[in-house]
């Protein structure tokens, strides 16, 4: 009986290992074809009701990444991404470039990155196989390890390991956000609009230099692989409210922690929206502690809960 | 600009004229708006219409062009920088971190759509009794998004005066599109942490 057992773990261990490395190396090969491959994908972005057609170009120029997202409806909206430089043109203000990995808005910029970061919070399984955007398409999940983030799960093109479809879901599988890919063109050389982009004079990226370090806030819990991205003390955007401001992120679900005063309005304990963004606010004497992420509502009152200065 | 000027403008959109003769039509700013147009056209045709329109492409050429070493714009060459400068101002471009303070950047990064909030240990009763503040913000697509919300238990018996009201919904999406415009910012943080070379690239190419 004992050899039987000890065969039975013998047989499950390496094809329970190769599982798991198949499921990381679908998503490596993926991060690879975002980084390397030249391509043009149509795409609808779902969120809440809200449905958005985009286009999506990447190539390589001069062993530079260059991306350009455009958005089809409504005003225009577009973003070019240079090396490590990305710059929104967008309609009702000046154009402005960021140092940036990716462009941000579209597959998280954590999918083109080093998939081993995300490993202590999530795991990534392999899933069945489905046909999407007239291919066919292996699915992988990336499933969180706890209760505190989303879920996500990503169907690969078989051939180019490039994403046909993208899903953030809650923990009971509620739908959240989706990324669907129409049409994906695999093209043998870089477009003229990326030729073109390239050749550009974008405006400066924006110095982030007069960031104030502020003050040395700590956290007596965080998440498993939650880690402070920025630390600063700024003005919020569109009021004369200065905060106190801490970036948390495990790779890729993001977290924004404010400390303001609290003003004469009060803030709601919680809001969630339907795309998945929630604020939770915790009131701490004459401060107010607001947390803003795609999270649950629990983690985020857990964090700003969890929150001390040194 | 006559007949024969849109007839070059005409055939330099289609790459068939000679350097000088570019470099002529260059000049004549007049000539611009019908530059773009038939490029606007020769796009449209090819299908591409919609990446380059809201661009200032003539004034991105113009300044690329006089930045070539030509024989017809000498004088121009004599002073690359201001040029380089009044393009810039042309083109609306910015570049300081100032620009984020103002709203604008906050309302087009700005999406949000609330169903609903959660409440402990209350009522349906009190939900329904108590009325929903609609939180109104600019999405991606232009259009206005209705947004519920609804404070936690210890409001919800006060009444709210309209300008509570307002200010608290302004505090909401200046918080929500802070956390927004952060994601654009902080994304590049990211390339402190895992990869310094990288990051000591980017002067070099720029």
């Amino acid at each position: 009986m004992r050899l039987i057992l000890l065969g039975l773990l013998f047989l499950n261990f390496p094809v329970m290992a190769q599982e798991a490395i198949s499921a990381k190396a679908w998503l490596e090969n993926m991060s690879q074809a975002l980084r390397e491959q030249e391509f043009k994908i149509s795409l609808i972005q779902l969120q809440a009701d809200h449905i958005r057609p985009l286009v999506y170009i990447h190539g390589k120029i001069a062993d530079q990444e260059v991306a350009f997202l455009e958005h089809l409806n409504g005003p225009p909206k577009n973003a070019v991404r240079v090396g490590q430089t990305v710059t929104f043109i967008e309609h009702d203000q000046p154009a402005y470039s960021v140092a940036a990995k990716r462009i941000q808005g579209l597959f998280p910029p954590a999918f083109a990155d080093d998939f081993s970061a995300l490993e202590s919070g999530y795991q990534f399984v392999l899933g069945g196989r489905t046909r999407l955007a007239g291919r066919p398409g292996q699915l992988v999940r990336i499933i969180p390890n706890d209760n505190y983030r989303y879920g996500y799960q990503v169907w690969l093109d078989m051939e180019t390991s490039l994403p046909l479809r993208y899903d953030m879901l809650t923990q009971d599988k509620q739908l959240l956000e989706q990324i669907l890919v129409v049409e994906l063109l695999v093209l043998d050389e870089v477009p003229a609009i990326l030729h073109e982009a390239y050749k550009q004079d974008w405006p400066a990226v924006v110095s982030q230099s007069e960031r104030d370090a502020g003050d040395n806030w700590k956290f007596k819990w965080l998440p498993a692989g939650f880690e402070v991205l920025v630390k600063d003390s700024h003005r919020l955007m569109g009021s004369d409210e200065s905060v106190e401001y801490i970036a948390l992120s495990d790779g890729i679900a993001n977290i924004s922690v404010y400390v303001a005063r609290a003003g004469d309005a009060q803030m709601p304990e919680e809001l969630v929206t339907r795309n998945g963004l929630s604020l939770v606010t915790e009131r701490v004497g004459n401060a107010e502690v607001v947390a803003v992420g795609k999270v649950p509502t629990e983690t985020l009152a857990r964090v700003a809960k969890s929150i001390t200065i040194e | 600009m006559d007949k024969l000027g849109q007839e070059w403008v005409s055939a330099a959109v289609d790459g068939e004229i000679d350097e000088q003769m570019l470099a002529e039509l260059a000049a004549d700013k007049d000539s611009h708006e019908q530059w773009r147009d038939y490029h606007m056209i020769g796009d449209a045709m090819r299908g591409e219409l919609p990446k380059t329109m809201h661009l200032d492409l003539s004034a991105n050429i113009a300044a690329a062009i006089e930045n070539e070493p030509t024989i017809i714009a000498p004088v121009k060459r004599e002073t690359p920088k201001d040029v380089k400068v009044e393009t810039k101002g042309l083109s609306n471009v910015i570049p300081m971190f100032k620009q984020f303070g103002q709203y604008a950047i906050a309302a087009s990064v700005a999406l949000v759509a609330v169903v609903g909030v959660q409440n402990y240990g209350q009522q349906e009763s009190a939900i329904d009794a108590s009325p929903l503040p609609v939180l109104n913000t600019r999405p991606l697509v232009g259009s206005v998004t209705p947004v519920s919300l609804q404070t936690g238990p210890v409001q919800q018996n006060q009444s709210f005066t309209n300008d509570q009201v307002m200010e608290q919904r302004q505090r909401i999406n200046a918080y929500i599109q802070d956390h927004m415009l952060q994601q654009r910012l902080n994304n590049g943080v990211q390339i402190d942490d895992n990869s310094h070379s990288e990051l000591d690239s980017i002067p070099v190419n720029h």
